[in-house]
């Protein structure tokens, strides 16, 4: 293990971490375009030059490797000197359109000129080199060649990470820019991403560009809920409404990436008409709005009977793959412990996807449910009745008599999903008592006894257990306008009313007791469900 | 004078096999196959014999880099993208003594035990494809080149490729690149090419000039050519004199030979009775030297580094008191704008920045402030880059601006 020094604190790194990376330990932050951790080293920015002792020249953090006894300087004059000089020579051609740029508050060009740079230009507006400004790079992405300061971040990303190859450098000299070969479509799934490797404003999101800038914009972490990749995220939001979607770094995961489906994946839960009230199904078989209490008192009363006449084996508990561990746990404690339901299943698809089954083999995955490692892991599928065909079966055949149902539409669509909805409308058919827990508001929803309204992904706090059995936190970001509830509070409500001796107040306790209860995520902390996330038991 | 190199440079005829073996052509090359390719190095090392490109770096030492039991094949690629301004020696060997290059290149894969060699050739050379290609075809008719060098038990194969005309492609890890297809970018350094080249194998990379002389050294042996030039730099070295001298053209002289001999002399001295004003010693990269700092001085790498230039290449350019400096500047900042291959950002955006200021300048646009500019965006492009073609432009404008400047003043509204 390699002992050196930088700006005099003396740090210890393991074999193969270059200078930059080491600083990072040490807490020293080396200002660099070009670097990119998930991306191979290509050392053209300069901007990370440092002092190495006894080495004649400054080096490139990024690529020299620390060595036993090396001594660093990242922050003396001469090194100072070096990043005010390349800084200048990246501002020298760019138009420094800040007023009209979306990258002007997020911008490393910005940022590294409040510390290095505060210089005034010396070359005059006509001198500079013009190039393209608007370049249409396919749905995601907006080119401006004249911000570049042409790091080759997003080239590297295509060669490296989509092994696309879809961008290069064109021209020579300081006529080089970046583009597409022919100008083709920037259009391979995970194309979003080099919006936010950029560094600068020359790569835009077509989506988001315009809309908001960005220092008005909440940040809140998440996961994403467009499959079972699991990838870490952060929403980003104002007054209520979620303006864009950004990878956090997760090693373990989706590293620094997300794909473009899961990127865009909030216009769909923005999309559709939302369930606001509670409704329960009158004589006249239409439905008309309650309160929560006598809600929850009708569900509570009604499932009982139920039980008591024809037994819990009448009685169908249908997750969501799409709902929070906390609200699989306390579904399962209500349902199983109160109700004594055996009958479990989460899945409307017809055939049973393998959780793991990769769609390509960067990042997303077939099952497009965040949480059906969370579902399978708390047991809430019963195999031998069949899966939902199979219940659909039992209620026709008069065997299953109701069903507690959660819904929610996937994030990310697939052809299928229509087949699937359909075949949740048919069970609800084909029962005499149905409470569905739903989102959106769909056709099949009013045939429905009871529809409670609850809060979708990115609207609760709680937490996700991916296809590696990683259970991760998400936060609640925006709050919809309503009179929803989270899953696991109505089921909180449910076990009061039925007269469980426990209560919740936030999803935090649900998580307390979930990891007392429930074998396999016994012992995980919240603090560890935190980035990385933790790994539930193989049981 | 001894000629090591162009011996046979002005015979019509040297450019078939025939005719070159009567001359002696290929004899080294059957004396070095008898050899152990170890020793081989030791000769070349013990010959004092420096990298003609520009760098002088020791050939043997560069040979000696390469691993010696690799799983990878070591691979020899001939630098034949000369492109340097003020440079043409190259061009003058491959035009006129092709064969004399593939039997230095054979001499060195044979000591590198390497099977396979490209040259890679400046694309504005398509001429000289043709020459090449011709020599190429014939010794391996000859049976020089092929699956049995000279009816021994070791196989080589040369193969030409020509450039598209990108100056940055004669830096070795560029050249590597553009051989490989891929865009011609220097490489960072470490790794080296002598263990990460071409493939990421094991590659030599030797200008044609030093190629060029391995069959003398061969033949003659590494005492007699050490015997020449001075105590660093050894044997001969082609100079390529252009400007105002009344003989341009390519001349072969003994390291450590007199600058103002080899200008007056081999080069006819400067014409119309005008007097000399300075001299690009080595190719436009290297500092120029006034009139003055000219006498005296040496052609040898350790004499032109203590007189404040490089040898370099040895592309020369001699100019008379007529020239305009700012004006030479300007057309020396104009090429290292065009050819910076852009890929790090002091060389991309200072090049060009320093070559429209010169332009303004000498457009009578320019203000007296500009020209401590120059000197700034020198120092900021300096070291920072990962090739030295950022360098290779400090270097004249440092010296022109310093050595010049009242006449860069001249220029500049107050």
């Amino acid at each position: 293990m390699p002992k050196l020094t930088i700006n005099g604190q003396e740090i210890e790194v393991e074999p193969g971490t270059t200078i930059i990376q080491a600083a990072q330990v040490a807490g020293i932050e080396i200002p660099h375009y070009c670097y990119h951790p998930d991306l191979p080293v290509d050392g053209n920015c300069r901007m990370c030059l440092v002092e190495v002792e006894r080495m004649p020249k400054l080096a490139i953090s990024c690529a020299t490797l620390a060595t036993e006894g090396m001594v660093v300087h990242t922050n003396n004059d001469r090194v100072k000197e070096s990043v005010r000089g390349v800084l200048e020579f990246l501002l020298v051609n760019h138009p420094v359109d800040c007023p009209v740029c979306d990258q002007a508050g997020e911008c490393r060009l910005q940022d590294y000129y409040m510390v290095y740079g505060l210089h005034t230009s010396e070359i005059p507006l006509e001198m500079k080199v013009r190039k393209q400004k608007v370049v249409d790079l396919g749905p995601m992405v907006v080119l401006d060649q004249e911000r570049c300061v042409l790091c080759s971040r997003c080239i590297r990303f295509f060669d490296h990470v989509t092994h696309t190859g879809e961008m290069q450098f064109f021209g020579r000299g300081d006529h080089v820019a970046i583009g597409t070969f022919e100008n083709r479509p920037l259009d391979n799934p995970y194309s979003g991403n080099v919006v936010d490797i950029c560094p600068v404003g020359a790569l835009t999101s077509r989506d988001f560009r315009f809309k908001c800038r960005v220092w008005f914009l909440n940040s809140t972490d998440s996961v994403c809920g467009g499959c079972s990749t699991g990838c870490s995220m952060r929403i980003d939001h104002r007054d209520g409404t979620v303006f864009r979607l950004l990878p956090r770094r997760n090693p373990e995961v989706n590293k620094s990436w997300l794909c473009d489906e899961g990127r865009m994946s909030f216009h769909e839960l923005a999309a559709g008409e939302r369930v606001r009230r509670p409704m329960i199904k009158g004589r006249d078989g239409m439905q008309a709005p309650v309160v929560w209490e006598e809600a929850v008192r009708s569900v509570d009363s009604k499932l009982k009977e139920i039980r008591d006449n024809h037994g819990a084996g009448s009685i169908l508990g249908f997750a969501s793959p799409s709902a929070t561990n906390e609200a699989l746990f306390l579904f399962k404690q209500y349902m199983a412990g109160q109700v004594g339901v055996t009958r479990f299943e989460f899945r409307a698809d017809s055939e049973d996807k393998s959780v793991t089954e990769q769609e390509d083999n960067i990042l997303r995955r077939v099952d497009k449910h965040p949480n059906s490692m969370g579902a399978i892991k708390l047991g809430l599928v019963s195999k031998e009745f069949g899966g939902i065909e199979g219940a659909i079966e039992s209620a026709r055949e008069g065997k299953l008599r109701a069903g507690v149902i959660i819904y929610f539409k996937p994030l990310v669509r697939r052809p299928t999903d229509e087949e699937a909805e359909s075949r949740v409308a048919e069970l609800i058919r084909a029962v005499e008592y149905s409470v569905v827990l739903a989102a959106h508001k769909t056709d099949w929803l009013a045939e429905a006894s009871v529809v409670l309204p609850v809060t979708a992904w990115s609207e609760e706090n709680g937490s996700y257990t991916n296809y590696q059995g990683r259970v991760q936190l998400a936060r609640r970001a925006v709050t919809p306008a309503g009179d929803m509830r989270p899953v696991w509070q109505v089921f909180a409500l449910l076990l009061a009313v039925s007269g469980a001796d426990i209560s919740w107040s936030t999803a935090a306790d649900v998580f307390e007791s979930l990891t007392e209860t429930e074998p396999a995520y016994r012992g995980i902390t919240y603090d560890e469900a935190r980035l990385p996330g933790a790994l539930v038991a193989d049981i | 004078m001894i000629k090591t190199l162009l011996m046979n440079i002005d015979e019509p005829d040297q450019v078939e096999i025939g005719r070159v073996r009567e001359r002696g052509g290929y004899a080294a090359l059957e004396k070095a196959l008898r050899m152990e390719p170890a020793a081989l190095i030791e000769e070349v090392k013990a010959s004092g014999l420096r990298g003609r490109g520009g760098a002088g770096f020791p050939t043997g030492m560069k040979w000696s880099f390469v691993p010696k039991n690799s799983d990878k094949p070591t691979y020899l690629l001939c630098n034949a993208d000369e492109s340097e301004p003020g440079t043409f020696k190259d061009r003058k060997l491959m035009e006129c003594d092709p064969h004399l290059l593939i039997e230095g290149m054979a001499i060195a894969c044979y000591a590198l035990d390497c099977h396979l060699s490209y040259i890679y050739l400046r694309g504005e050379f398509e001429f000289i494809a043709h020459t090449l290609q011709k020599a190429l075809d014939e010794a391996y008719e000859a049976g020089i080149l092929g699956p049995s060098v000279c009816g021994r038990d070791y196989a080589l194969d040369i193969y030409l490729h020509l450039g598209q005309g990108a100056y940055i492609c004669g830096e070795e890890t560029s050249l590597i690149e553009s051989l490989e297809g891929n865009r011609g970018y220097p490489r960072i350094k470490p790794p080296f090419p002598a263990t990460h080249g071409f493939l990421a194998s094991p590659t030599v990379v030797n200008n044609v000039e030093t190629l060029c002389a391995l069959p003398w050294i061969i033949a003659n042996g590494s005492a007699a050519y050490a015997a020449m030039g001075t105590e660093k730099s050894k044997g001969t070295k082609l100079f390529s004199v252009s400007g105002h001298v009344a003989k341009p053209g390519v001349y072969e002289v003994e390291m450590g030979y007199p600058l103002m001999d080899f200008i007056n002399n081999e080069s006819g001295g400067v014409p119309n009775g005008r007097k000399l004003k300075a001299v690009i010693p080595g190719g436009s990269s290297v500092p120029v030297l006034r009139a003055e700092e000219c006498e005296g001085v040496l052609l040898d790498y350790e004499s032109l580094l203590k007189a404040g230039s490089m040898l370099g290449s040895g592309g020369m350019i001699v100019f008379d008191e007529t020239v305009r400096m700012p004006e030479a500047l300007s057309v020396i900042a104009d090429f290292y704008a065009h050819e910076s291959c852009g890929q790090c950002t002091p060389c991309r955006e200072g090049t060009g920045w320093a070559a429209k200021i010169l332009r303004n300048l000498i457009a009578g646009k320019g203000k007296r402030p500009d020209i401590d500019l120059l000197l700034k965006i020198a120092d900021m492009m300096e070291g920072k880059t990962i090739c030295p073609l950022a360098d290779a432009d400090v270097m004249p404008i440092r010296s022109f601006i310093t050595k010049f400047r009242s006449e860069f003043e001249e220029l500049c509204s107050n």
